[in-house]
């Protein structure tokens, strides 16, 4: 499939992934707003919680 | 082996993340004092539950002035004793048990959710500050009348709690 | 520059008798599916509540053993013998093992399917985790046997070549699909030694009558020393398929050889020693051994989270060969008018949400918010019911031409199909996830109980019920059109023009990999005192407690008579009275 579409060969040294950072960089983000908002408020907000003995 | 620099750098991001998962979820435990059910309580027979001093009258019982403990069994397809009531205000300890096969004990919307296991008996501290009513759910399958289980649990405000004389 | 069945007729052969074992039990899975999505949401009912856990049984079986490691044993087998170049050592050892998960299948179904017989004894009411004390019928347990012996055979049969490659090439590096297929492949050896005792010592012996009683947290635990890995085991030829013929879709190559290989020692090593993570909740488990294994847990997502950067810069690759720019632009360069790619595209992404509700099932306290509820259900409809789903159908669409010969029924519909699942999960396990939160059980049959109802703080249950069923429907018609095409496929005439059956060479390539990573040998070793550290206090200190055999308690086969369900209760009521 690659040779009958490719419009260049770009080998090793000339390709840096910078689309892959910027989306992998929005992922990273929504992941620590997900992460956060699950824990504090969905979780922590659910109470009562199991908590020791005091 | 070359790695490529953004490579490089997604894999400190992602060391970054599981740190702060783990730092999370420890100060979950450490600062908010959430603890998880554990291995406290001794094993018991769970066909010799009528024998248990705890166990063979599943109640609430006063223990100190804000303290109660509570016995429950959980059994196909019901649990004992339904429904359970407490005073807002109290810490309440629940030791559930089971009298055949795996269930859980569920206080359905909140974090009060434990599974129970023949032979273990599950424990936690539970602080109710609203009065308030809860669904009780197993939601481990436990055979053929699985979603007919449940029970509720009643936080009742703490003027009007009184606790019945051999109540089960 | 040939298709897989002019260089590996005979082989081809199996794959696809695999492929079809594969599809039958998706057939019946995805039926299921439905009568449970319409069922438990309340919409039709054709079954009685009592029923649904027959359905439900029915349902894991099938999916997630027989759909699952069936395309797995084609797929390896199409792995190791395109990357060796070379056909497998003995015909007949590759049949009699793919006979044997046939038969093992057929006796784990037939008490399963009894089920819904009143007339006939016999039941396996036990849900995928047979959680003892519920009881099934032995024939159960001895399938279940049956088939992972079939799939060690299997992995014996991919050793076997590699080693026989391996004397004719001794200064060669590990292809890389071999390499993917041989660590999971020691990963599952090791993973399934839980189940191989749990069944072999306990279960089977105390279902025929041999010993009374079983201890169930031991057992339990022993599952889920199983249960974790295995999902891991269905991930992984998804993976190798991302890293294999993604790149190749995509129009590229893929990123590094070596973190590839990075990536599969990890799992390796990190996918068993973590099982106890699926009882954060469990009594008779200190909190400790539960905060290692979500350490370790935790440490797991590693692999995954390096694949999501190697795997798409792969795709990035192709589409700037195809003349992508800009920081985004360059994703509609991508063939997605070629089913194979959007449907492994589709599913990489879905992973990535189901990647996120996996992290929060790691987290060892919020598992109080979202243990047993349709949260977990929701999850892992994203990761093995879409990841690995979705994945497996994109690539029987490019992998039936190659082991048929024939060409694909109907490409368009295909890619409506992989586009479907992916809109009908969407509806699905986002209204699952939601519903999760409300503290919605997952495995119940009915939607809302007796005395209390489950109120939800943004839009209603009902609106959750209708995406659940909505999901579910859509979902049901995208594998419908799946199997279609398949069946259709099948009959097509041959074709001299399929495309042919190489893997393209990564960017970085082996060279660039350290030597030390084929070391299968210290990998298993390390992999082994990784496991023996994280489970030996563990299952000591359950045995010390409750004993191997339990502290007593009564077996519970499911299927009662109904005079002996109304007995039973009427005890059970006498016993809380008293």
């Amino acid at each position: 499939m690659a040779s009958e579409t490719s419009k260049r060969e770009l080998g090793h040294d000339d390709f840096d992934p910078i689309g892959t950072l910027a989306l992998i960089a929005l992922y990273f983000l929504l992941l620590v707003f997900l992460w956060l908002f699950m824990y504090f408020v969905e979780f922590l907000g659910n109470e009562p919680t199991v908590v020791g003995l005091i | 082996m070359n790695i490529h620099t953004y490579e490089k750098l997604w894999l400190v991001g992602a060391m970054l993340l599981i740190v702060g998962f783990i730092a999370t979820v420890t100060y979950g435990a450490v600062g908010v004092g959430v603890t998880m059910i554990d291995d406290s309580e001794e094993t018991i027979d769970p066909t010799q539950l009528d024998e248990d001093e705890r166990f063979s009258e599943p109640r609430v019982e006063q223990v100190g002035e804000n303290e109660y403990d509570v016995y429950v069994v959980a059994r196909q397809f019901m649990f004992q004793p339904d429904p359970i009531e407490v005073p807002a205000g109290s810490d309440v300890t629940f030791y559930v048990t089971s009298a055949d096969v795996i269930h859980s004990f569920s206080v359905a919307g909140t974090n009060v959710n434990t599974m129970v296991i023949p032979g273990e008996v599950s424990t936690m501290t539970v602080e109710f500050d609203e009065p308030g009513e809860y669904g009780i759910v197993c939601n481990e399958y436990c055979g053929s009348g699985h979603h007919a289980m449940e029970a509720m649990l009643i936080v009742q405000p703490e003027d009007e709690f009184e606790l019945e004389e051999g109540e089960n | 520059m040939s298709a897989y069945i002019d260089d590996f007729p005979e082989e081809a052969a199996v794959i696809r008798a695999a492929f079809w074992s594969s599809f039958v039990a998706l057939a019946i899975g995805a039926f299921f599916g439905l009568i449970q999505t319409l069922h438990r949401t309340d919409i039709v009912r054709i079954f009685d509540s009592t029923d649904y856990y027959t359905i439900l049984t029915a349902h894991g079986v099938f999916m997630v053993i027989t759909f699952t490691i069936f395309f797995l044993v084609g797929v390896f087998t199409w792995a190791v013998t395109t990357s060796l170049d070379r056909g497998v050592e003995s015909l007949r050892f590759t049949w009699s093992w793919y006979l044997l998960m046939s038969l093992g299948t057929v006796f784990t179904a037939i008490p399963i399917l009894a089920g819904f017989v009143d007339s006939i004894d016999m039941s396996a009411d036990v849900l995928f985790t047979f959680y003892a004390p519920l009881q099934a019928h032995p024939l159960f347990y001895i399938g279940l046997t049956m088939f992972v012996i079939g799939t060690w055979l299997a992995g014996a049969d991919w050793f076997r070549s590699w080693w026989a490659w391996k004397s004719e090439n001794p200064s060669e590096r590990i292809p890389l699909p071999t390499f993917m297929v041989l660590t999971t492949m020691i990963m599952w050896y090791i993973a399934t030694l839980g189940i191989a005792v749990s069944i072999l010592a306990f279960l089977l012996p105390w279902s025929l009558g041999l010993v009374e009683t079983v201890n169930p947290l031991l057992t339990r635990t022993l599952f889920w020393y199983f249960g974790h890995p295995v999902v891991y085991f269905w991930l992984m030829p998804a993976y190798l398929m991302w890293y294999t013929l993604l790149p190749k879709f995509a129009g590229g190559r893929l990123f590094s050889d070596p973190l590839a290989r990075v990536v599969f020692v990890l799992f390796l090593l990190l996918s068993t020693p973590v099982g106890i993570h699926h009882q954060y909740l469990d009594p008779g488990i200190s909190e400790g051994f539960k905060f290692i294994a979500m350490t370790n847990t935790m440490f797991l997502l590693l692999p995954s989270l390096l694949t999501a950067f190697t795997v798409v810069a792969s795709i990035e690759h192709g589409a700037r060969q195809r003349g992508g720019e800009g920081y985004f632009a360059w994703l509609g360069a991508l063939p997605w008018r070629e089913p194979a790619f959007t449907g492994m595209a589709l599913a990489g992404l879905m992973f990535a949400a189901g990647g996120f509700s996996g992290m929060i099932n790691a987290g060892m306290n919020i598992n109080y918010l979202i243990h047993n509820t349709l949260w977990v259900p929701g999850h892992f409809h994203l990761t093995v019911g879409t990841a690995v789903a979705l994945t497996f159908m994109a690539g029987a669409y490019w992998l039936m031409p190659q082991v048929t010969g024939k060409p694909l029924a109907s490409k368009p519909i295909a890619l409506f199909q992989t586009v479907l699942w992916f809109v009908g999960m969407t509806f699905m396990s986002n209204a699952m996830h939601r519903a999760g939160l409300l503290g919605i059980p997952r495995r119940t049959a009915e939607p809302q109980y007796e005395g209390f109802e489950f109120q939800a703080a943004v839009g209603s249950v009902a609106e959750l019920d209708a995406q659940v069923a909505i999901g579910g429907t859509l979902l049901f018609v995208s594998a419908v059109l799946f199997l279609w095409n398949m069946l259709i496929t099948s009959f097509n005439r041959p074709t001299e023009t399929l495309p042919s059956n190489v893997i393209p060479e990564p960017l970085s390539g082996s060279d660039d990999s350290p030597a030390v990573l084929d070391n299968l040998k210290l990998w298993t070793l390390i992999a082994i005192v990784l496991v023996v550290l994280a489970y030996s206090l563990p299952l000591a200190s359950i045995v010390d407690r409750g004993g191997l055999f339990g502290p007593g308690g009564d077996a519970f086969p499911v299927r009662l008579s109904p005079t002996l369900v109304a007995q039973l209760l009427v005890d059970t009521v006498q016993e809380g009275l008293r």
